[in-house]
């Protein structure tokens, strides 16, 4: 593996709430290499999706991003100005969202919003009608990479008339056709039926081995994560608890919030064993407890985690990381 | 296919108006006063005979279904009857006055709109600035003020303090303008009459705004809230992921949507502005459909009356029709 592609230091974004100062991204440390598949794992509300949305500088306000750094190749993203930031949008790091029926513009044609991205970045030389024809067939060539089906018709077809699966494929595509080097998947295959979510996370891995775009994969369900994923960051109220080679963390987890996501996946095959839920519920961001956030519901919390310190994330093994004072 | 279905809702237009008209027929029937009374009211040495002879002439003495049969034979023949008191087809009289009608109507559209919808996208985008208070408190006085006082107090500033305005009429009538259409800024414009064209859009603003505030408050926050709500779509998440300038982002992505009901309710509007303007018509004394048909109703001109709702029937279908067909351009989910 070679020089870090995207490198989030100490990454910080909160949103100001009636009842105090929501820490959404509370100094995240992660880093992507070229071609590498990164999860990003957590429950609702931990801030794996502000986490996207902070390297794209898209936070929706009053949100803000107030400490910490997104590098890119090297390059801060936070110090670029606003125009040179819609250059890396779609050309260098594409998006792509959790719900496929809302995330395609409803009065548009397909082709049409794909196409809109190579117009953006001014992808395709040409003038007039040329480019026109140029263009389309780019868009014909995308549809094609994403395996939809008849790409010359579907071009000219609006969201409405695709299917769930066919809707994230042409989400895919938008995202595929600038060529990014990095795509943020935002729970990708939540809101599809189990075997579309297969195919699509085929798709995904298709994409990563051809093109070496890194991924990274946001989602709450860590079955998803363990199948498809290099490495893994399990996040809980906007920190990072565990990171380390997916095989590792999936294996041997260190962290008891770990341990107690890895007993919620039901198992079809080997000892049948019970789903143990964790008990309680994802803590209130505003009024997160002192200490470590995920005490409260740990089966093996100590007096010492409820101390009003920030537990630090430690470095156990090269590559592997844990937040927590049993390590 | 398009076409076809166009045609169809047309033609359903016909069943509407005579509906519409049988209804007015019987209502101006029951109203008490009649006619031919009110008419010769104010004349002395009028005899009872000749009363009897002016009934006759205009059917009133026959049973009320023979009536009905007269009028919706005629009807269907394409004639409106005769106006009681002018004694001139209704025809004649409704499209006489109908472009005056048509032009405050437009003027009051284009009015509406142009402030509107800048006010709407603005407040929507700078949601709960200072912009956004001030222009959704300026919508809701715009709801609620009735037309008659704003047309006052439009005429009063502008017109009789300022000078700057007429205070009422269509166009100064020393500027010779030959009619061609009715409609007297095309008229002007089609003949080449400066001076025309000038005095006619002179005379149609303070009236325009009048009748427009309404429909530009409507619509200002229908286009705000349905705005609002778009702009935190996922699209428009992903056209600023793509790269997309902001300004784009929020014209192209945004209002393209917001626009969909939006025009449900400039359509709903447009009925308005052309069936609703009778006040400001009268108070600016201008001479459309919407005086007429006040001063025939209290005539008890039946003819008129029928003859005058009927085109407003017509005029809002068709109102209605226009905007279901923009729909369908503007809505890829909805055909005809």
């Amino acid at each position: 593996m070679s020089q870090p592609l995207l490198e989030l230091r100490n990454l910080t974004t909160v949103f100001p709430t009636r009842r105090g100062l929501v820490r959404a991204v509370d100094g995240l440390d992660l880093t992507v290499r070229e071609g590498e598949k990164l999860g990003i794992v957590g429950e609702s509300g931990s801030g794996k999706s502000v986490t996207l949305l902070s390297i794209l500088r898209l936070v929706p306000p009053p949100g803000r991003i107030v400490a910490g750094d997104v590098l890119f190749r090297g390059e801060s993203l936070l110090a670029k100005s606003s125009s040179e930031m819609r250059r890396v949008r779609g050309r260098k790091i594409a998006m792509i969202f959790q719900d496929p029926m809302t995330t395609l513009n409803p009065v548009f044609r397909v082709g049409e919003q794909i196409r809109e991205s190579l117009r953006i970045h001014g992808l395709v030389d040409g003038r007039g009608r040329a480019r026109r024809r140029a263009e389309i067939e780019r868009v014909i060539q995308v549809l094609n990479d994403v395996g939809i089906p008849y790409p010359e018709e579907s071009l000219r077809r609006y969201p409405h008339e695709f299917s769930g699966g066919m809707q994230q494929r042409a989400i895919i595509a938008i995202a595929l056709s600038c060529e990014p080097q990095l795509l943020l998947a935002d729970e990708p295959t939540t809101a599809l039926d189990v075997t579309i979510q297969a195919q699509i996370l085929d798709l995904l891995e298709r994409i990563n081995r051809e093109r070496g775009m890194g991924i990274i994969l946001v989602t709450h369900n860590l079955g998803v994560v363990a199948e498809f994923c290099d490495t893994i960051a399990i996040m809980y109220a906007g920190q990072i608890m565990e990171k380390g080679a997916t095989e590792e963390v999936t294996t041997e987890p260190l962290h008891p919030y770990t341990r107690g996501l890895l007993r919620c996946l039901p198992r079809i095959y080997g000892k049948r064993e019970k789903i143990r839920p964790i008990p309680g519920l994802v803590p209130d961001l505003a009024t997160l407890p002192p200490g470590c956030p995920f005490a409260p519901r740990c089966d093996v919390v100590r007096p010492e985690c409820r101390e009003d310190r920030r537990i630090p994330l430690k470095e156990v093994e090269p590559g592997r990381w844990v937040r927590c004072l049993l390590y | 296919m398009r076409a076809a279905k166009v045609l169809e809702r047309v033609l359903i237009t016909i069943p509407i108006m005579l509906g519409v008209a049988v209804m007015v027929f019987i209502f101006m029937r029951l109203t008490p006063g009649d006619p031919v009374d009110i008419m010769m009211g104010e004349m002395v040495g009028i005899s009872d005979a000749e009363m009897e002879a002016m009934r006759r002439e205009f059917n009133l003495d026959k049973p009320i279904h023979v009536q009905l049969w007269l009028f919706l034979t005629d009807v269907l023949r394409g004639d409106l009857g005769t106006s009681f008191v002018k004694r001139v087809p209704v025809a004649e009289l409704i499209l006489a006055h109908l472009p005056a009608t048509i032009e405050l109507a437009v003027g009051a559209l284009f009015f509406g709109l142009a402030i509107s919808i800048p006010i709407g996208i603005l407040s929507a985008v700078k949601q709960y600035s200072i912009l956004d208070r001030a222009s959704m408190a300026g919508a809701f006085l715009g709801v609620s003020m009735p037309s008659f006082w704003l047309g006052l107090i439009l005429i009063l500033f502008f017109s009789v303090k300022l000078g700057v305005l007429p205070v009422q009429g269509r166009i100064d009538h020393d500027v010779g303008l030959q009619e061609v259409t009715g409609f007297y800024v095309l008229d002007s414009i089609l003949t080449g009459n400066r001076a025309a064209l000038v005095s006619a859009l002179r005379h149609l603003v303070l009236p325009s705004v009048t009748l427009g505030a309404t429909l530009a408050a409507i619509v200002a926050r229908v286009l705000r809230s349905s705005l609002v709500e778009i702009l935190r779509a996922d699209y428009i998440t992903l056209a600023r992921a793509k790269g997309q300038v902001e300004f784009l982002v929020i014209m192209k992505h945004g209002v393209r949507n917001a626009l969909i009901p939006t025009v449900t309710v400039v359509g709903l509007q447009v009925g308005a502005l052309l069936g609703g303007n009778m006040v400001v018509e009268t108070v600016f004394g201008w001479p459309g459909l919407g005086r007429l048909v006040v001063s025939a109703i209290f005539n008890r001109d039946f003819p008129l009356v029928q003859g005058a709702v009927m085109t407003y029937a017509f005029t809002y279908v068709i109102a209605n029709l226009l905007v279901d067909v923009l729909y369908t351009y503007l809505n890829p989910k909805i055909t005809l």
